[in-house]
């Protein structure tokens, strides 16, 4: 089984205003590879910044990030783009689809960093959103699908690649209960039965229901995991 | 189509508007930059393809001051010259002072052999030696005025005044059409008989005429520098000093009389290019920032710095490659009526496949460099500063 997430000793501070703010401060987190973890706790306690550090997305100013193995403190910029399309698939609260391209062409876009055929391609990003119920929203464009659809159609993206960790921040944050529900659905069904890692950030006590241990952050510092019963989920 | 390429498509159709407006820019931008370079480039080939042989003696002082008559038989003499003819430069127009063109009163047998240039397509030269009022005109102002053989044409002087008075056009008769063989050989040339234009004058107060210019055509084996020094030096004591140059060089100074033709228009054509950069910069920026937010979701699945660089490279290069292939054909296009319009001052006008290829390095050049700032601003920025823009 692939390797799960490491952080050690890590801190991110950012300046703002000519102040520095402790994002993360010393924060040492182990997270097991194939579950699916909710990351919880108030507004600035460093949640996003935490997953933009597992996603490289951003570099810390100390410590280390594993993630799969990888120590990615070691990884230049460009290394890091080829390790991101390879093992991590971003879901967003604002969905973060390019609005120029259709839903099929947005989920088949990160296949462009593989070596598969144009035709493999297209087959993969149709299984993609058909797994994800957009079997008939394919030639539509970000704009004419509704929020709960453009977040499935994010969802699609993300696992088209087959990548072993799903990060998602605040997913269902934009969505009516119904959509949010739709969402959190699938996402338990890749962390079930396609075996992803997923890390979700969210405020949202019903959301992180959906998961199977919540880790609760409060000033850049770990206050613990809780794990959930099988049942209680 | 590769799935950046087709992003790179919709991008640019994203802003319809000023995508059609930079490149419509371009289009005209490029014509004006190939068509000018093409008057320059046409003005140089129309020198360079003068022929060796032939050389011009003209005034020292002017080409507008006239030599006596009586220094023809003295170039005659040179050693090394085959021929001589005298010209004179006419300077009327026909029925409206905007039909202005060429005419000269010259010594039609020794014209016509000097000048291989000029072959008859209709009418004879038996036709336009034996006529004292007939006249060689160019197929061009054929072409222009719909003259034929056999017309008798009218032209109003302004150099020359006909002796019955001020007002009284000189009476031509068409006896023959040439059409040039040379592509750089002006079409539009009248020419007539010496002497009906000199008895004309000596009928009047203006008397015998002097000389604009004599061309000299060498013999076969003649060096050209040697017999332009002899003649120079046989009226070095005038009474009119003399100036012997090689035909192209003529060509090159009566150019030079209407100003630094190629420096003001290669200056015209360097700010036109420069408004332009300007122009497509500002466009190729404003499109780069706008697409910050879509570059931080390219980086976010693992695209490469240089993968969004690629990306706005391709925009910017798009954009002038259309603007710049569109332009260029719109000066080919043009070519032939460009030509007309400038034939009395540049013979031979044409768009080279040298200008459109200069104008395809340079449309690539500009779209390199117009979308290297937005481009590599692109590939700086960090992914999460670019996902948190707006759109």
């Amino acid at each position: 089984m692939t390797s799960g997430i490491e952080l050690k000793g890590v801190s991110k501070t950012y300046t703002r205003g000519g102040e520095t703010l402790t994002v993360l401060d010393n924060l040492d987190l182990s997270m097991e590879a194939g579950r699916f973890y909710a990351l919880m706790g108030p507004s600035g306690s460093g949640k996003t910044t935490l997953l933009n550090l597992i996603g490289a997305l951003d570099v810390p100013d100390s410590g280390h990030v594993v993630v799969g193995g990888e120590d990615l403190g070691r990884l230049n910029r460009d290394e890091l783009a080829d390790w991101r399309a390879a093992n991590v698939g971003f879901v967003f609260q604002g969905f973060n689809l390019i609005p120029v391209l259709s839903a099929l062409e947005n989920v088949s876009l990160p296949l462009a960093l593989t070596k598969l055929s144009r035709a493999e391609r297209r087959e993969r990003a149709q299984y993609a959103l058909e797994l994800v119920g957009l079997a008939d929203r394919m030639s539509h464009r970000p704009r004419q699908l509704s929020g709960g659809q453009e977040q499935r159609c994010a969802i699609a993206r993300a696992v088209v690649s087959d990548p072993a960790f799903l990060l998602a921040d605040e997913p269902t944050g934009d969505l009516d209960r119904d959509s949010a529900d739709q969402v959190l659905e699938l996402l338990r069904t890749l962390n079930s039965e396609l075996g992803k890692t997923i890390l979700m950030v969210t405020h949202d006590p019903h959301a992180a229901e959906s998961a199977e241990r919540v880790v609760q952050l409060d000033k850049g510092r770990l206050l613990g995991i809780a794990e959930r019963t099988a049942e209680a989920r | 189509m590769g799935d950046l390429t087709r992003l790179v498509v919709r991008n640019l159709a994203r802003r319809k508007l000023r995508t059609i407006l930079t490149i419509a820019s371009l289009v005209v931008a490029f014509f004006l930059l190939c068509t000018l370079r093409s008057l320059v480039t046409s003005l140089q080939a129309g020198a360079d393809s003068a022929i060796a042989s032939r050389l011009i003696v003209q005034s020292a002082v002017s080409l507008f001051v006239d030599l006596p008559q009586a220094y023809q038989p003295k170039i005659e003499a040179v050693a090394g010259i085959e021929q001589v003819s005298k010209w004179q430069w006419f300077g009327g127009y026909y029925q409206e002072p905007r039909n202005r063109f060429a005419q000269f009163a010259v010594e039609p047998r020794e014209t016509l052999e000097i000048y291989p240039e000029m072959e008859i397509v209709e009418g004879s030269a038996e036709a336009f030696f034996k006529n004292r009022r007939g006249i060689l005109i160019g197929d061009g102002l054929v072409e222009q005025f719909g003259w034929k053989l056999g017309d008798t044409v009218p032209i109003l002087p302004e150099l020359f005044p006909h002796p019955s008075g001020p007002g009284t056009a000189w009476e031509f008769e068409v006896a023959a059409i040439y059409h040039p063989t040379q592509r750089n050989f002006d079409p539009k040339m009248m020419l007539f008989h010496w002497d009906y234009f000199e008895k004309t004058l000596e009928e009047g107060p203006v008397g015998a005429p002097g000389v604009g210019t004599f061309v000299v055509r060498l013999t076969p084996n003649a060096d050209p520098t040697q017999v332009m020094a002899t003649i120079d030096a046989l009226f070095e004591n005038g009474p009119q000093r003399v100036q012997s140059t090689s035909e192209s060089e003529f060509q090159r100074q009566f150019v030079t009389m209407f100003g630094n033709v190629p420096f003001f228009v290669s200056t015209i054509g360097g700010g036109v290019l420069i408004a332009i950069l300007l122009a497509v910069v500002n466009a190729m920026l404003m499109a780069g920032r706008e697409q910050t937010h879509d570059i931080g979701i390219l980086k976010a699945l693992g695209f490469s710095d240089g993968d969004v660089f690629r990306v706005l490279i391709q925009q910017s290069l798009c954009v002038c490659v259309i603007g710049g292939a569109l332009g260029i054909g719109l000066a080919k296009l043009s070519e032939p009526s460009i030509g007309l319009q400038v034939i009395s001052l540049i013979q031979g006008y044409r768009v080279t496949p040298s200008t459109m290829w200069f104008g395809a390095a340079l449309a690539v050049g500009l779209g390199l460099f117009a979308g290297a700032a937005p481009a590599w601003r692109a590939a700086r920025l960090q992914t999460i500063e670019a996902l948190a823009s707006k759109d």
